[in-house]
C-alpha cells in the first residue's frame, strides 16, 4: 500500500450494509488494498451470495467476520463496533415514512457512533449520505452544485422521507464530531449506477403512472459508477487530514439524462414519454396546491422542491474529491456503461 | 372547546394521527412523548410542536392533556393507558387495544369509574363504505338479525420493510406478542365481525405457515389463519387472514334473513344483495346487469367523494377520531361500544390459545 493511511492493513474495519449494492464493492476495494481484518455487518434477512463470492476471491490470510444484526439494537451495535478502528457506514433504510426513515438512518447511526466511541478505537467514521440532502430550489438552472450549496430545509414539504433521514443522520454525525471529538468524513454520492441495480435514477424520470416519463431531458446527471464510488468511500476512510470534511462523489465523465436513457433503451427497449421541465414544474405546482387544498387527499409526492431537486438540472463538481482525497475515476465511462447495461441482456 | 392532545409513541402511525387532527379542527397537539426522545423531537420538528418528552409521567404532569393518543407497540398500551386514565386524560389506544382481554376489561372499568372515555383504533370500521353499511343495517335492509358474517383481511409479505425486521429478530416486539404477526394485524378484521355477534362466542381456529414465509425463513411465525365463530343465538361468522391469497381480499359480507350486504374495503365499495327472483333465462341476464349498475354507482360515488375531498386514504381514522373527540365534548357514548372492544379482545385471546402449538 503506497498511499498514506490513518490505519494499517491489520486494523479492524467495520462495513455496515456490506452486502448491499455499494457495500460489496467497498469490501472488494478494501480486500484488494490488502486490508485483512474486516467485520462485515449485514441485516439478518440480507442476501449474502454476492458478498460471499467476493470473499472467496480474496480468501487467503484474511480475518473476515460476517455478523448479522439490527443497528436499532444497541447490543448489536456494540458487537459490531468492538475493537474497530474505522467504520464505513453504508447501511441505509428505504422507508417511505418519515419516522421509519429517521429510525433507520439517524437512530441507527446514533447507536453505532455511541458503541464506536465506547468500545472501538475510533480513527474515522465514514458516513455515506446522499445528494438528496441538497436543495437547489433557489439556484439557477444549470448552476454548479458542490459541497457549499444549501441543504434542504423543508424535507417534509418535499415529501422526501429518505432525504429527511439522511439530513438527520448527517446532523447526528456532526453533533458527535463537535461534542465528542468523533473523527468523521461525510460522503454524498450522486446517482450511483452499476450491475445489480437495474432501476433508473429518479433524475432520469419516473414510472409512477405505469409508463416511463422522461423528465431529465438534456440535464447533466451526477453519475458515479459503483466501483468509482466505492473507491471514494475507501479513500475517505484512509486519507489523513480530512476529518470533518464533506465530499460530493460524481465521476469525471458525464452523461446527460437523454444520453443515459438512450443507452438504456438500446440494451432493452421500453416506452417512454418526454415531459420538458416547465411542464413538469407546472404539474408539480398544481399537484402540490391540490394536495394542500384537499388536506393531503393526494399526498404531495410531486411538488416544487422535488421537481427542482430532480429535474431542474445542475452541473456537478468533483474538484474537492480529487484535490483532497486524491480520487481518480478508475473505471472509464465506456467500461462502466457496458457493465451496467449487461444486466438487461 | 379545543381539546388538548398528547401523543405517546412517535413512530410511523403518529404522523397519520397528526394529519387527521389537522382535518378535524378543534384540537391541538400540546405534547409528544417517546421513550426515545429523538423520535419525539423529529416529529415535533416536522409539525412545529415544541413540548417533547421521554417520560410519560413527566409529560402528563407538565401538560395535563385532555386526550392522550397512544401509538406505541402493543406491549406499552395497558400500562400507559392506565397511567393516562389515572392522570385524568381520555385515551385513544391504537390497535390491538391490549395484549389480553383481562387488560382490556380493566382499562374500560377504570375509564368508566373515572368518568373518562377510551377507544380502540379500529378505524376501518369507520370508512365511508362501512358507514354506508351501518346505515343500511339500521334501516333493516338485512330484514332482521344477521345470520352469517364473513370478514377477510390480507397482508402482503412483499412489503419487506415490515416483515424483514420481524423475521430478522426474535426480540422484535411483534415476535414477543402471544399471537405474533396475527396479533398485530387481525384486530381490524375481527372487530368488523363483532358488532353482529352476541357476547358468548365459540371459536374454532386453525393456523399454519405458508410456503412463501417458510422460504423467507419464517421460523415459528404463522401467516395463514382461518377462524369459525358461533354465538349463543346461532349467528355464525368466518374470519380469514391470508398473506397468500391474491389479489388480497379485504371485505365484509353480512348475510341477513331477507337481503345481504357485501362491503369491499379494498375498493371502498358496497353492494346490496337483494333477494329477487327472475323468470327463466332472466336469472342469467338480470343479476349481472343489476350488479353492473351498482358497480357503476360505486365508481361514480367514489369519484364524487374524491372531487369533494372526502375520499382520504385514512378517512376511517379521521372519522373515528372525530367521533371520539365529539363524544368527549358532548359527554355522549364513545364511537365503539365497550362490549365490542372487549369481545374483540376475548376472541383474539381464544384464537391465540388455540393456535399456540400448531407450528412444528
Amino acid at each position: 500500500m503506497s498511499e498514506k493511511s490513518i490505519v494499517s492493513q491489520a486494523d479492524r474495519v467495520l462495513v455496515t450494509g456490506s452486502n448491499g449494492f455499494i457495500g460489496t464493492s467497498v469490501v472488494e476495494n478494501l480486500l484488494s488494498r490488502g486490508f485483512n481484518n474486516l467485520r462485515l455487518f449485514v441485516r439478518p434477512s440480507g442476501k449474502l451470495e454476492k458478498l460471499k463470492k467476493i470473499l472467496e476471491k480474496y480468501s487467503t490470510g484474511k480475518n473476515i467476520e460476517i455478523i448479522s444484526g439490527d443497528l436499532l439494537s444497541r447490543e448489536d451495535c456494540k458487537s459490531a463496533a468492538r475493537d474497530v478502528a474505522v467504520i464505513i457506514h453504508l447501511a441505509a433504510g428505504f422507508e417511505k415514512s418519515f419516522a421509519g426513515a429517521f429510525m433507520n438512518s439517524a437512530l441507527a447511526t446514533r447507536n453505532l457512533i455511541e458503541a464506536f466511541i465506547e468500545l472501538g478505537q475510533p480513527k474515522r467514521f465514514v458516513n455515506v449520505s446522499s445528494f438528496a440532502v441538497y436543495s437547489n430550489l433557489k439556484m439557477e438552472r444549470g448552476a454548479l452544485l458542490d459541497e457549499t450549496c444549501p441543504l434542504e430545509d423543508a424535507p417534509q414539504e418535499r415529501c422526501d422521507a429518505y432525504g429527511f433521514g439522511k439530513l438527520q443522520q448527517e446532523k447526528i454525525v456532526r453533533d458527535y464530531g463537535k461534542k465528542n471529538g468523533l473523527p468523521f468524513v461525510i460522503l454524498r454520492p450522486g446517482a450511483v449506477y452499476g450491475p445489480g441495480k437495474p432501476d433508473l435514477s429518479g433524475r432520469v424520470g419516473i414510472n409512477t403512472f405505469g409508463f416511463f416519463i422522461h423528465l431529465g431531458g438534456s440535464n447533466e446527471l451526477p453519475l458515479t459508477f459503483v466501483d468509482n464510488c466505492a473507491e471514494a468511500i475507501v479513500l475517505a476512510a484512509l486519507k489523513p487530514g480530512v476529518d470533518g470534511e464533506t465530499f460530493n462523489v460524481v465521476d469525471d465523465e458525464k452523461m446527460t439524462s437523454r444520453e443515459f436513457l438512450a443507452a438504456r433503451k438500446k440494451a432493452k427497449k421500453f416506452f417512454s414519454i418526454y415531459v420538458p421541465y416547465p411542464f413538469a414544474y407546472l404539474g408539480s405546482v398544481l399537484w402540490e396546491n391540490y394536495s394542500k387544498k384537499s388536506h393531503g387527499q393526494l399526498p404531495p409526492v410531486f411538488n416544487r422542491r422535488r421537481c427542482a431537486a430532480e429535474w431542474k438540472g445542475n452541473r456537478y463538481s468533483n474538484q474537492k474529491l480529487r484535490d483532497r482525497l486524491g480520487w481518480k475515476q478508475k473505471v472509464p465511462l465506456a467500461v462502466a456503461m457496458k457493465s451496467f447495461l449487461a444486466q438487461y441482456q | 372547546m379545543t381539546l388538548r392532545i398528547a401523543i405517546i409513541g412517535c413512530g410511523k402511525i403518529a404522523d397519520q394521527h397528526i394529519h387527521a387532527f389537522s382535518r378535524i379542527g378543534d384540537c391541538e397537539v400540546v405534547a409528544l412523548c417517546d421513550r426515545e426522545l429523538l423520535m419525539a423531537n423529529q416529529l415535533g420538528e416536522r409539525f412545529g410542536i415544541t413540548a417533547c418528552f421521554a417520560d410519560a409521567a413527566e409529560m402528563l404532569r407538565a401538560t395535563k392533556p385532555d386526550v392522550v393518543h397512544i401509538t406505541t407497540p402493543p406491549q406499552g398500551h395497558f400500562p400507559l393507558a392506565k397511567q393516562c386514565l389515572e392522570a385524568g386524560s381520555h385515551v385513544y389506544l391504537e390497535k390491538p387495544f391490549t395484549i389480553t382481554a383481562i387488560e382490556a376489561e380493566e382499562l374500560i372499568h377504570l375509564a368508566e369509574n373515572r368518568n373518562l372515555k377510551i377507544t380502540a383504533g379500529h378505524n376501518y370500521q369507520f370508512t365511508l363504505e362501512m358507514l354506508e353499511m351501518r346505515r343500511l343495517v339500521a334501516e333493516n335492509f338485512l330484514g332482521g338479525k344477521a345470520v352469517h358474517v364473513e370478514s377477510h383481511w390480507p397482508y402482503d409479505l412483499s412489503d419487506a420493510s415490515y416483515v424483514g425486521p420481524i423475521l430478522g429478530s426474535k426480540t422484535h416486539w411483534v415476535r414477543q406478542l402471544p399471537g405474533q404477526l396475527f396479533h398485530n394485524l387481525i384486530s381490524h378484521g375481527i372487530a368488523k365481525l363483532v358488532e353482529f355477534l352476541g357476547d358468548e362466542v365459540k371459536v374454532t381456529a386453525h393456523a399454519h405457515q405458508s410456503q412463501r414465509l417458510k422460504s423467507l425463513n419464517g421460523q415459528e411465525v404463522q401467516d395463514e389463519l382461518r377462524v369459525f365463530l358461533r354465538d349463543e343465538n346461532g349467528t355464525t361468522a368466518f374470519f380469514c387472514f391470508s398473506t397468500q391469497i391474491k389479489p388480497g381480499l379485504n371485505f365484509l359480507r353480512i348475510c341477513g334473513p331477507k337481503n345481504s350486504i357485501f362491503v369491499d374495503n379494498s375498493s371502498g365499495t358496497l353492494l346490496r344483495l337483494e333477494n329477487k327472483s327472475y323468470k327463466s333465462y332472466l336469472t342469467f341476464f338480470a343479476p349481472p346487469l343489476v350488479s353492473a349498475r351498482q358497480h357503476f354507482r360505486n365508481a361514480r360515488k367514489n369519484i364524487f367523494d374524491f372531487l369533494k375531498g372526502r375520499l382520504h386514504q385514512d378517512s376511517g381514522m379521521k372519522e373515528l377520531i372525530e367521533r371520539f373527540h365529539q363524544s368527549i365534548k358532548t359527554k355522549s357514548a364513545p364511537p365503539i361500544p365497550y362490549r365490542e372492544i372487549i369481545l374483540t379482545a376475548r376472541i383474539m385471546d381464544e384464537i391465540f390459545a388455540q393456535i399456540k402449538n400448531s407450528v412444528k
